[in-house]
């Protein structure tokens, strides 16, 4: 028994050394696909540092995550979850000081009513929802139905959807002329009626990271796509374009935060810092298709001879009033994630 | 000897950190309410009264329906391929196997996500059905697509249990099958093939449990709207965050599996008993 305690301490020691003698460490948690993993290596050489880098599909399965006890430093939720991870306390202050380059992202993406002042996320990315199309077999009249394209039974077995339940909800309540917030039980009662409808007329496929590929592959003619994937899927394919119906859409950001109990807060700083910089933010968002909030960087993009010039997907509009951005609600979360488990099972 | 009986501790703290602590905290869950912080639970019986809503008992029924056609298939593919190899000389035998398993050096993912690309609509086997002018089919997000994906990545299972069964025959029953005067279909109908139930039996085990409760392979060949039973606890447990839904499920789940486990070993043990005297060696 001795030896074996002996034995076990030994292999404690030696491990505990290993780290002792390691860089400084930042854990990185964002979505799949959402950088240039040579910004990362870049970042690593600049600071002598290592980035543990880890990739999620959901915001709920990041907060599930860091439920199970997981621990990192920078995490890039979007808006609504930023608002429930401050409205919990598992987020920490920023110090805005030590993000100089905060002055280089567009004004109209500060100080959102998600994060008023900036006190816990600086921005990554944002954009809009709206429906990619393949221009050959869809018919342009047909895009005056708006969302209810996706009700047209000439488009059965053709249609991608966002397997989400806020973003399918956000389609139905937007064509019902509703707000995306709405708690009155009547319309959502009438959204989800809508949603079955819509499952029953064009049987869509609810996908979430086959999408991509396939619609740049023409897989299918019809698929509902963040604003950022559209222009990344319209930069490799011709015949695909991309339409936000007049109806309304969600507006959304993603946002770098700093958890509650990071173990390396000064990095994690240092971190957003680098990722808004004039050139770093330049190639990750070519890279990524995602319209960046860092102004310089945005206009490069869509100049003659930038990347995305000319594709409107990349500009997310701001001048509709019906546009707007989920709040975080528990309860209505709950109630249509219920509701959409009911649609999909039908 | 006593020195041994101590190498029996890292199991026993292995077992009970990793199977039965997260058992409990499984029935915890399920008989208890709101939110994931166990410390301020509520004992309640909801979580499994709304199960059986008929939108989440047809998920179960389609669940089981899918799992019983899979096996079925299986043992329909698998019993030839497993009597082919265990009649072949000892060098094939080994080379069969070795292929038979290779697949599975690969991860289950990769395998999964590559029939993707051979079923979709613009895919490998319709590029060709095109090529040759005939009219595309629809596979993907199909019942076929995913029963498919099951029997491609469960087969193996069932190939080698059977196998084993037939392997460990004792050949001499078989010649005195023949020498008592009972020709090949006949020496396999009575004889072969009831001593190789057991092979079938724990093959069964082996394809049925995973494919009742996998959710990978539906999600990625059916899409998100091919909800089968694990897809149901997995959407719990991670979108809709109702950790206490889920883990009800999860029990229901659990108890009609171990119902099935049980029946299938009662059968299993009859049949063990009739065929007592045939000289089984396992």
């Amino acid at each position: 028994m001795k030896k074996l305690i002996l034995g076990v301490a030994l292999v404690l020691l030696t491990l505990s050394g290993c780290t002792t003698k390691e860089k400084e460490t930042l854990k990185v948690f964002n979505w799949g696909v959402y950088i240039d993993e040579t910004v990362i290596s870049d970042f690593e050489d600049k600071y002598n540092v290592n980035v543990i880098y880890d990739n999620y599909d959901s915001n709920e399965s990041m907060y599930t995550k860091l439920q199970s006890g997981e621990k990192y430093d920078i995490l890039i939720p979007t808006d609504w979850m930023v608002e429930r991870l401050i409205s919990e306390n598992k987020l920490q202050k920023i110090d805005l000081s030590k993000i100089p380059n905060v002055a280089n992202v567009d004004e109209g993406l500060l100080d959102r009513s998600f994060d008023p002042q900036n006190q816990y996320s600086v921005p990554y990315f944002w954009g809009n929802i709206g429906i990619i199309y393949n221009k050959n077999n869809v018919d342009a009249a047909d895009l005056e139905d708006g969302w209810l394209l996706l009700n047209n039974p000439k488009y059965k077995d053709q249609i991608y959807i966002y397997d989400s339940e806020r973003d399918v909800f956000m389609i139905a309540e937007k064509a019902l002329g509703y707000s995306v917030n709405t708690t009155d039980e009547a319309e959502i009662n009438a959204a989800y009626e809508l949603l079955k409808e819509i499952n029953a007329t064009t049987a869509p496929v609810y996908a979430v990271e086959d999408l991509i590929d396939a619609m740049v592959n023409e897989q299918k003619d019809i698929a509902v796509s963040f604003s950022g994937d559209a222009a990344y899927i319209l930069s490799q394919n011709e015949n695909m374009a991309f339409f936000v119906p007049e109806e309304g859409t969600n507006i959304w950001m993603d946002s770098m935060v700093i958890p509650a109990d990071a173990q390396n807060v000064d990095l994690a700083h240092k971190w957003m810092d680098f990722m808004l910089d004039e050139a770093v933010a330049l190639r990750n968002t070519e890279y990524v298709g995602y319209t960046s909030p860092v102004v310089s960087a945005y206009q490069a993009v869509v100049a003659p001879g930038g990347m995305y010039e000319g594709i409107e997907a990349y500009v997310p509009r701001l001048d509709n009033p019906l546009d707007e951005s989920y709040n975080y609600d528990a309860q209505l979360k709950a109630k249509l994630a219920d509701l959409w488990i009911r649609v999909k099972a039908q | 000897m006593k020195g041994f009986a101590n190498l029996v501790r890292p199991y026993m703290v292995w077992i009970f950190g990793g199977i039965v602590i997260p058992m409990l905290l499984i029935v915890l869950y399920a008989f208890t309410k709101h939110g994931n912080s166990v410390m301020a639970f509520q004992f309640t019986l909801d979580n499994f009264i709304k199960f059986f809503d008929p939108v989440f008992v047809k998920v179960l029924m389609k669940s089981f329906e899918v799992a019983v056609v899979t096996t079925l298939l299986c043992i329909l593919l698998g019993y030839p391929i497993a009597y082919i190899i265990a009649n072949v000389n000892e060098k094939i035998q080994t080379l069969l196997l070795l292929l038979i398993t290779m697949p599975m050096w690969i991860n289950m993912l990769v395998r999964t996500y590559s029939w993707i690309s051979i079923l979709s609509d613009k895919g490998l086997i319709n590029g060709f059905l095109v090529y040759l002018n005939l009219s595309p089919i629809k596979m993907m997000y199909t019942d076929f697509a995913v029963i498919l994906g099951m029997v491609y990545n469960f087969l193996p299972f069932m190939i080698l249990s059977i196998y084993t069964a037939l392997a460990k025959m004792d050949k001499a029953i078989i010649h005195a099958s023949y020498d008592l005067g009972a020709n090949r279909t006949q020496t396999f109908l009575r004889v072969v093939f009831p001593l190789s139930l057991s092979g079938v039996i724990s093959g069964i085990t082996l394809v049925f449990l995973p494919a009742v409760s996998t959710f990978v392979i539906p999600k990625f060949l059916g899409g998100g709207q091919y909800m089968l039973i694990g897809n149901l606890i997995e959407n719990q447990f991670i979108t809709v965050g109702e950790w206490n839904f889920g883990s009800a499920i999860s029990m229901i789940m659990a108890a009609i599996i171990m119902f099935s486990m049980y029946m299938t070993r009662r059968f299993d043990r009859d049949i063990e008993e009739t065929s007592k005297g045939g000289g089984v060696v396992w």
